[in-house]
């Protein structure tokens, strides 16, 4: 029983990462129909920026973490200003390389400034003790990870529904051109989009160092596995990627625990086949067929 | 039509004659050997997902800069072309054949990576005879079946890792012993090794748990340890794999007695990246930290590298691969050839006066270390030794 319960803390715990991960896609995919493959490369450089406050400057976790975040908010704007809106007459496959150019370019950034040292990121909480209801550890760290991303999904749902900008992204992501038309600066939807987008990336960022280490390459496994949630749950909808994440997480522990650890990170990919193949859409978005 | 069909001709021609001339050439002369200087390559990632063993190439041009400023080897002096191929063997395969082919080096030196060496291991000693002196993984691809022009310094895993349990069984007195190894090459045959040594001693693994390279979550994996009951757990893994599972055990309330293999043999930097965690974690190792050498190429990093930001064991190992290839050429005489050259290596004999031990090579084996001790990390990621050297003996 006891390996039941922890099976299902431990899938929730980095299935929030991966919700975080799929949300940051799902934002900038929603308002422009590009997955950002650069997304993953973007919360690494930001938890970078808070491990250097940290470390080289002798600032607390909290004001690092927030300036990271208003760091990540720029982050996002400028990359989206520098290599994106250049783009002449972009189609979605050009702006999709793009994006791929600058994940590059994020990558070798990183490995030239910090190094391909394995660097440790303290948090003021603990990943080894915390309570154990049953026998089922529940760790600090693993109840901060619940909190946060709940917390920063609501914070994100309410965001959407019920502020004017929030209407605006999505009457840009329904028809940019009538949008245009209404009076929303489109362009400049699109850049805060990116910067959302980025500051959400950072937050799962910086959930994922204390536990997985800190180095260029720690955000390459959880990209991949958000996009996959992303596409489990619907690329066009944020409850639908925040709920394929957290599934992502769970199917993938219980098949490690139960049938194969050696294909548990092969089977979020199964996932995303079957699920291309039975509802291309995902599976909490209605299918919806564009009239020409 | 003509006329491009005439150039071709020509061009052809022209290259045939250039080439018959570099045959000639080359008939008289070594490949990177002239009178003032020997030509060495190696590649090592200087980015990538492995920059971090990257340190050992360029820890290998310290070293030859040191031999250079103390005379040289018979008068010449070492050139060194030391490449990044980002640990991917598709860019080793072109590296082996720019140094080969363009530079036209005398012989290659460490090169991190089993894949990436294995790339390039036909291509150098069977095509080229090249020689080439410790490949730097522990792999058994370098000596078995047995290649006339590699000389492996690095101990087998298969061999570090029986000597391993060996030591957990019969020293420690443990019989619970659980293996946490990657699913790949350099995992597998450490898993062997251990596997050898149980069934030789009629017991058996209480798990055997892979992980993907890329895996960013082992808390199943954890729990998987755990559930075995394992007191030892063996981590045949990444330093971010062997910091990550001793972060996740803890958590569970799983402490076994960890002991990893010499690629996570740097307790300093293990201690700082588990924030103290690795403490009481015992390892393989197969530099000798006791050797005055070891202030020596410290002393030698400050003077020619003194930007150098990573000094650990794996810089040390740069300059442990590249001390047989310099001791080979001093042997090997004014004279040198590929074929006086590996004569050369073979005369080397229990050879200790360097960073490893034992170093012995002969006209049939060309394992030339076969010996680990056994080391502890103590407070603050201090080298606390706990064995003397342990040789590879196997019981049946």
């Amino acid at each position: 029983m006891s390996l039941v319960g922890d099976l299902i803390i431990g899938g929730l715990s980095i299935g929030a990462c991966y919700a975080l991960v799929a949300l940051a896609m799902v934002i900038i995919y929603k308002t422009s129909e590009v997955p950002n493959f650069a997304q993953g490369e973007m919360a690494m450089i930001s938890t970078f920026v808070a491990y250097t406050m940290m470390e080289s400057y002798g600032l607390g976790f909290w004001t690092s973490g927030a300036l990271t975040l208003l760091f990540a908010l720029g982050l996002g704007a400028v990359l989206e200003i520098s290599f994106l809106r250049p783009a002449k007459n972009p189609t979605i496959l050009s702006l999709i390389v793009i994006t791929l150019g600058a994940e590059m370019i994020l990558y070798g950034l990183a490995g030239w400034r910090w190094g391909a040292m394995q660097l440790p990121f303290a948090v003021p909480f603990s990943e080894y003790s915390g309570i154990s209801p049953g026998g089922v550890m529940i760790t600090e760290m693993n109840m901060w990870t619940f909190a946060v991303s709940i917390v920063l999904m609501a914070f994100l749902f309410l965001f959407f529904r019920f502020t004017t900008l929030g209407t605006a992204m999505k009457a840009v992501q329904q028809n940019p051109f009538a949008a245009k038309a209404m009076g929303i600066p489109t362009r400049r939807i699109l850049t805060f989009t990116w910067a959302l987008s980025s500051v959400t990336g950072a937050v799962a960022g910086m959930l994922i160092a204390p536990v997985s280490t800190l180095d260029p390459n720690m955000m390459l496994d959880p990209m991949l596995k958000g996009f996959a949630a992303a596409v489990l749950g619907g690329m066009t909808s944020l409850p639908g990627a925040a709920i394929g994440g957290y599934l992502l997480g769970l199917i993938e522990n219980f098949f490690g625990g139960y049938v194969s650890l050696e294909f548990k990170s092969v089977v979020a990919f199964g996932v995303i086949v079957v699920i291309l193949c039975v509802r291309p859409s995902g599976l909490f978005v209605r299918h919806y067929v564009k009239k020409v | 039509m003509k006329k491009g069909s005439l150039w071709v001709v020509t061009m052809l021609c022209v290259l045939a004659v250039l080439g018959m001339a570099s045959v000639t050439v080359a008939a008289d002369k070594v490949r990177g050997v002239t009178d003032t200087e020997i030509l060495i390559g190696q590649w090592g990632p200087q980015t990538g997902p492995a920059a971090l063993w990257g340190a050992v190439g360029r820890a290998t041009g310290v070293y030859f800069q040191m031999i250079n400023d103390q005379g040289g080897i018979h008068g010449r002096k070492i050139k060194y072309f030391l490449r990044d191929d980002a640990y991917q063997p598709a860019k080793t395969k072109a590296i082996a054949k720019e140094l080969v082919e363009d530079v036209g080096v005398f012989a290659m030196v460490g090169g991190v990576g089993t894949s990436c060496g294995m790339a390039v291991r036909d291509y150098l000693t069977k095509e080229n005879n090249v020689p080439w002196v410790s490949p730097a993984s522990g792999s058994s691809h370098w000596t078995q079946p047995f290649n006339t022009f590699i000389f492996s310094t690095f101990p087998q895993y298969f061999e570090e890792s029986y000597v391993l349990t060996q030591y957990a069984v019969e020293k420690m007195g443990k019989k619970k012993i659980a293996f946490f190894y990657q699913n790949d090459d350099y995992g597998k045959e450490g898993l062997d090794g251990a596997k050898k040594y149980m069934s030789d001693a009629g017991m058996q693994l209480v798990a055997e748990v892979p992980v993907e390279v890329t895996d960013t979550d082992l808390k199943t994996h954890a729990l998987k340890l755990k559930e075995s009951g394992a007191e030892v757990v063996i981590l045949w893994v990444l330093p971010k794999h062997g910091a990550m599972i001793l972060g996740v055990s803890k958590a569970i309330g799983f402490d076994p007695q960890f002991i990893a293999a010499s690629t996570l043999s740097d307790p300093d930097l293990m201690f700082t990246v588990t924030k103290g965690l690795w403490k009481g974690v015992m390892y393989g190792n197969f530099v000798n930290m006791d050797s005055p050498l070891v202030k020596k190429y410290l002393e030698a990093q400050k003077k020619y590298a003194p930007n150098e930001k990573y000094t650990g064991l794996f810089y040390l190992a740069g300059f442990y691969f590249a001390e047989p290839l310099v001791k080979g050429l001093e042997l090997a005489g004014k004279d040198l050839t590929p074929e006086k050259f590996v004569k050369a290596m073979e005369q080397i004999k229990d050879w200790n006066d360097w960073l490893g031990y034992g170093c012995t090579f002969t006209p049939t084996d060309h394992q030339g270390v076969k010996s680990v001790y056994i080391e502890q990390c103590g407070d603050n990621g201090a080298r606390v030794k706990v064995s003397d050297w342990l040789v590879y003996k196997p019981k049946k």
